[in-house]
Parts: structure tokens; sequence; C-alpha cells
């Protein structure tokens, strides 16, 4: 067996509502077409990222910082997805 | 059963006495009712597959929602469709709801209720407010998930089969006084304040009631027990056992107490020292006469006639008029009825709409009351009619509300006049020399007391209006129900103003409000000069004893030494004291 490829990065919540519902539901679809376990992490709190009420209850506000991991054979490519998608700012102007 | 280890305790305003455990109809957030908290374990898979379709449904809706809030207002507003449609789908939320239907054998209705009010309560506790209002996307996901599951089985207010206790967040006036009270057996709302009407007419339903109790409705489901206590503003969710029997107690006690108050019904209302002080009753509706003959009333002092325009959606005729004082004063044939004229904002009349564009927000300091009344004469001639024709039937008398000025004293009574030249002409039977009072409750008639008391023949000081225009503090407001306190030594000082007024002019003065169905004041008003109170009718018998048990004197001393108090924290504190001694379990 191979050994699962394990990825991390660290991303900036630049929404000025924080990470909130529709953030939170665009996170948790594109997570759900991955296999890999992909996790967000807020200081204590680590929520499964394709799970929308976890992703809530980061409670992210704008400014904070999150790191997305990700465990498993396609995880360097979830991980770009959802960088992406921070980076377009979740298409919000 | 479930178990209880959730109890929540909850503390609010008391407004009506009693005690009650019984099953919670929530209202509010939701128009739901669940039914059904438990399924038996045979219809589990049946009910899981109920769960499911309405799921479907449930989706179904939202992404027509979603299609339709695209096309016409935008992507970014379908996009909160599409965050509620993975919400709704997320798979660990199902698997939530049906564990709770298959393990626990929850109803669909109270399994989907729970787990979403869970989050909904997570997502309050949020670290940014505009996170924690999300809140509010799940209890939609609640009310379209229910609405699916109960479909036609939609239970509303009017429709109760059995006993309930009512959770809400705000009862309108109108939605209380129509609620049925063989199956209503308590309420208590989120908002509200100590004299707001609701709380006034849960006094009037005489059943208990707390409000003002703050955010509580998302930690219940409706269908749990819960107690109301009505004595000491409490709620309590889901009881203990010990709880629980410590209710079953007091309630015991308190019922002793009433048995022997009303045996107090025959004899006279007077103090040791034979001092007679009429007590009188406060009432909304006509069918609450019973209330006070039954205990044993001098008469009705406040016959607060705003539910005959609050009732219909449409302006009380003469006749609806006629009637319902005739109702009333047939039931007290030689004792006075005191008929108070319109006392609404221009918001809550149906037939004043053309006024209603001007209510300012604030209605309180604006066209309501008297001020309506002298704007529509139409609407106030009606009523002045109706009481000049049913003062034949007994001693009805007529008072006008919120007067601020001789001016608006003078011109009710032009008016009044000019009804009475009306019926004349027209050959209608009416009664001539009707006794015309006015409530004393905008401190600027206090302050003229002297000179009002020349043109009226009798003042009631309505405190709880007073009380809120002497402190601008909103009666309604829980956040400044602090400041609102009839100890007040302001207020003590204004009351003894009036009566001093009254007296020298030699004209009754009563005190209707909530102050005076309060024992603890009622020494120190008799020691001020009061010989006469007009009260919620269930206060009666404690009033009656607290009456029968002082002498004139001790009532003077107490007055005096409360007089001579600078905070209301420290009258009270007096007087509660002083009751102590004089009828030690009154004391709640």
């Amino acid at each position: 067996m191979t050994q699962p490829s394990v990825c991390r990065q660290r991303v900036v919540v630049n929404l000025d509502n924080g990470l909130h519902l529709v953030p939170c539901s665009q996170i948790a679809r594109t997570s759900r077409r991955f296999s890999c376990d992909l996790r967000i992490v807020n200081g204590d709190t680590t929520a499964d990222s394709k799970n929308v009420l976890d992703l809530m209850q980061l409670s992210a506000i704008k400014g904070t910082e999150l790191d997305i991991e990700a465990v498993g054979d396609d995880a360097a490519e979830a991980i770009e997805e959802l960088i992406a998608l921070f980076d377009s700012n979740f298409d919000e102007p | 059963m479930a178990p209880n280890e959730k109890m929540i305790n909850k503390r609010g305003i008391a407004v009506s006495p009693g005690v009650i455990a019984g099953p919670a109809l929530v209202l509010g957030v939701e128009d739901f009712r669940i039914p059904q908290r438990f399924v038996s374990v045979d219809a589990v898979s049946s009910e899981v597959a109920r769960f499911e379709a309405a799921l479907d449904a449930v989706c179904r809706d939202i992404t027509e929602n979603e299609e339709v809030a695209r096309r016409q207002l935008g992507d970014q507003y379908g996009a909160i469709f599409a965050a509620h449609y993975q919400l709704i789908r997320d798979p660990k939320l199902i698997e939530e709801i049906e564990t709770l239907i298959r393990d626990k054998c929850f109803s669909p209705e109270f399994a989907s209720s729970r787990v979403l009010r869970k989050y909904a309560k997570e997502f309050q506790n949020l670290g940014s407010r505009y996170l924690a209002e999300r809140a509010t996307d799940l209890f939609d996901l609640e009310k379209r998930l229910l609405k699916q599951l109960l479909g036609e089985r939609r239970e509303e207010l009017s429709h109760l089969t059995e006993p309930v206790v009512v959770l809400a967040h705000n009862l309108t006036p109108s939605e209380t006084a129509n609620l049925d009270r063989q199956f209503v057996h308590g309420f208590a709302t989120e908002v509200g304040g100590r004299t707001s009407h609701t709380a006034i007419l849960a006094g009037a339903l005489e059943i208990p009631a707390v409000v003002g109790i703050g955010t509580f409705l998302s930690s219940v489901s409706g269908g749990e027990l819960v107690i109301i206590d009505g004595n000491h503003g409490e709620v309590i969710i889901d009881p203990d056992e010990a709880t629980l029997d410590r209710y079953r107690d007091a309630k015991a006690r308190l019922h002793s107490v009433a048995e022997r108050l009303l045996s107090l019904r025959p004899l006279t209302n007077e103090t040791k020292d034979n001092v007679r002080v009429q007590i009188f009753g406060n009432i909304e509706f006509p069918d609450e006469v019973v209330h006070c003959t039954e205990r044993g009333a001098d008469g009705i002092g406040l016959y607060r006639t705003e539910f005959l325009y609050l009732e219909k959606n449409a302006e009380p005729t003469e006749e609806d008029h006629y009637s319902a004082y005739r109702q009333v004063v047939s039931a007290f044939a030689d004792r006075p009825v005191v008929i108070r004229t319109l006392d609404l904002g221009a918001d809550k009349v149906p037939a004043s709409e053309e006024f209603s564009d001007l209510a300012s927000e604030n209605t309180v300091l604006g066209l309501r009351s008297i001020r309506l009344s002298l704007e529509n004469l139409a609407l106030f001639k009606t009523q002045l009619r109706a009481i000049l024709r049913a003062g034949v039937h007994g001693d009805i008398r007529i008072m006008f509300p919120l007067i601020s000025s001789l001016l608006e004293l003078r011109q009710a009574k032009m008016i009044l006049a000019d009804v009475m030249e009306d019926l004349e002409e027209e050959g209608v039977a009416f009664r001539k020399d009707i006794p015309i009072g006015m409530m004393v409750e905008v401190p600027s008639a206090a302050m003229m007391a002297s000179e009002f008391a020349r043109e009226v023949d009798f003042f009631s000081i309505g405190t709880n209006d007073l009380i809120q225009y002497t402190l601008a503090a909103d009666r309604s407001d829980p956040a400044v129900a602090q400041i609102y306190n009839a100890g007040d030594p302001s207020i003590l000082r204004m009351i003894k103003m009036v009566v001093d007024a009254g007296l020298e002019s030699e004209i009754p003065v009563t005190v209707c409000g909530q102050m005076s169905s309060d024992p603890k004041f009622l020494p120190l008003l008799i020691g001020i000069g009061l010989r006469q109170l007009s009260v919620t009718p269930h206060a009666i018998p404690a009033l009656k004893e607290v009456v029968r048990s002082i002498t004139l004197e001790e009532a003077e001393r107490i007055a005096e030494q409360a007089l001579s108090l600078d905070l209301a924290r420290d009258v009270e504190h007096h007087l509660r004291e002083e009751l102590k001694k004089i009828c030690p379990d009154l004391i709640l």
C-alpha cells in the first residue's frame, strides 16, 4: 500500500460577513466531490469540510486564519480547489 | 418517555397569578403545533419513509425557489437557496433526525424540530452577529419541514382539543382575548411588560401568565411538560420529579389560602375601626362581571371598552356598545359601573385608518385615547350615545381617559352635551344626570388636580400610565422595568396631590391600575386618604383581608413613613415588611 498523501494549507477569510451559510455550502459542495478526508481547522475547532453545519461552527469572521487539511488520494487536488474558492472570495463582490 | 435531565428554568415578569403544569404549545417563531412527540415501535419504518418523502418535497420547493430567485433577483440570491438545499441535504443532519426516529421513537415532526433547533441554538452562540442570525435559516427549514409533515394537520390556536400552556414570542391583545379558556391553561411570552395589554388580559382571563422572559423559544419544540408559575414569574421546561412535587404542593397551598379568602365575601370592606373602603373591579369583557360579583365587589370602577373595538375588524355599532354596557349594568342593580371611553392608539382602531398614517411610532405620546375620540367625532358620539342610553338601567358613570388639559376636558364635556341634546330631540331615553369623571394619568392633570376637581364629579388615578409618563419609562419594555416602579416617591407624592385635591372639592377619588391590586400598597393608599380602589377581580379577596386587618391609625403611620423615604427600593421594602406583619400569608 502506498502512503496516503497529506496536504495542509493556510487561508484567510476575506468575506465581510465571515464564513456564512452560502460560502459554507459552497465549500461543502466542492469537498464532497473528493474521496479524501477534508478538515478545516480554526484554533481548537475542527470542522468536517463536507458538512455545512460543521463549517458554520468554525465561527470564522473576516480575518480569521484557517488551516485546510486533506488526507487521501486526491488530497492535493481537493486543497487546490478549495484554495481557488477562497481566492475568488466565493464570488462575492 | 424522554428523560428529564434537560430541565430549563426561565424567569420573567409575573402578570397573572396561579401555577399550572401542562404540555407546551409553541407559537411565534413558527405557527405549527407538533401534535405527537412519539410514535409506536411498529410505525418507525413508515415514519422514516414519511420523513424522507417530506424531505424530498422540501428539496423540490427549495430548488424551485432557487430558480425563481436567480431569474428574478440575481445569482447571489439564488445562492441562499442553494445553501439551504445543501444544509437540508446534509447527511449528518439527516442521519441525526432519522436516528431519533428509529432509536427513540420520536415522531418525524418532533425529531426534525429538535435537531434543527439544537443547531439553531449553536448558531446563535457563534462569534459574530451576522453568523448568529443564520439561525433564522434553520428556523425557516424547520418551518418548511413541519409544513410538509403536518400538511392538513396544521393546528390553529382556535382548534384546540386538549389542555395546553401556550409559549409564544408575543401574543397580541386580540389573540389573548380569543384564547380558549377551556384548553389554554396558562401562557408565557418572550416580550411584554407588567402592564402591557396582553398582561392585563391574562389577569382578566384568570390564567397564570409570565411575560418578558427574553429569548427562550428556541429551546422548546412543543409537547414538553412546562410549569408556569404566575406568582413568581417562573417558567420551567421539562421539570424533574422533585420540582413537579414542589409545584403540586404550592398549588395546594394557594388553593387553601384562596378558599379562606373567598369566605370573606359576605363581609363588608371596612377597617378594624370601621372605616369603609370601597373595592371595585376592573373589567374588559361583560362576562367578567361574574368574577366581580362572586367576590363581593362594590361595583365596577373601570370598564375598559377597548375590546369592543379589538374583537372585530369593524367599528362596533351603537347597539354593540349598548348591549355590552347593559349586560354589565344589569349584574349590578344598585352599585356603580364606571365606563371609560375608548383608550386606544389610532393604529388599533379600524375606523380610524385615515388617522393611522399620522400615528407616529411612539403612539404612547401620540394621537390616542381621548385625543383620538376628539379627532373622530362620529366614533366618539356612537359610544357616548350607547353609554347614555344604558344609563337608564342602573348607576352608570362615564369617564374620559388621558385628559391632559382643561381644554380637552371641556371639549369632551361639550360633545357629551351635544349628544344629550340629540337624544333629547329624538325622544330616546337616557340618563340626564350621568356623573362625569376623568382619569388622572398624565402628570399635567395631576399638577392641575385642584382646577380639574371643580369640573368633574370624580377622579380615577390611572397609575399604569401615570408611572410611565412621570418616570419616562415604557411600561412594556423589560429593559426599563427597574425604573417603572409604583413605589417611586414621585408617584406617591403625585397620588397624594390628587387625593388632596379631591378631598378639598369633595369629589371621590379612586385608584385603578395595577398598583391598587397589589396588597402591599393598600395600607399606604388608605393612609393618604383614599377610600376607593378599583382592582383586578382576582385581587379583591386578598385586599379585603388587608382592609379588615388594619386600623386607620396604622395605615396613616405606614403612609407617613413611606412618604419620608427617598428611594423606590426603600418604599417597596417598607411596605412589604408592614404587610408581612398584617397578613403574613399574602406574601408569596
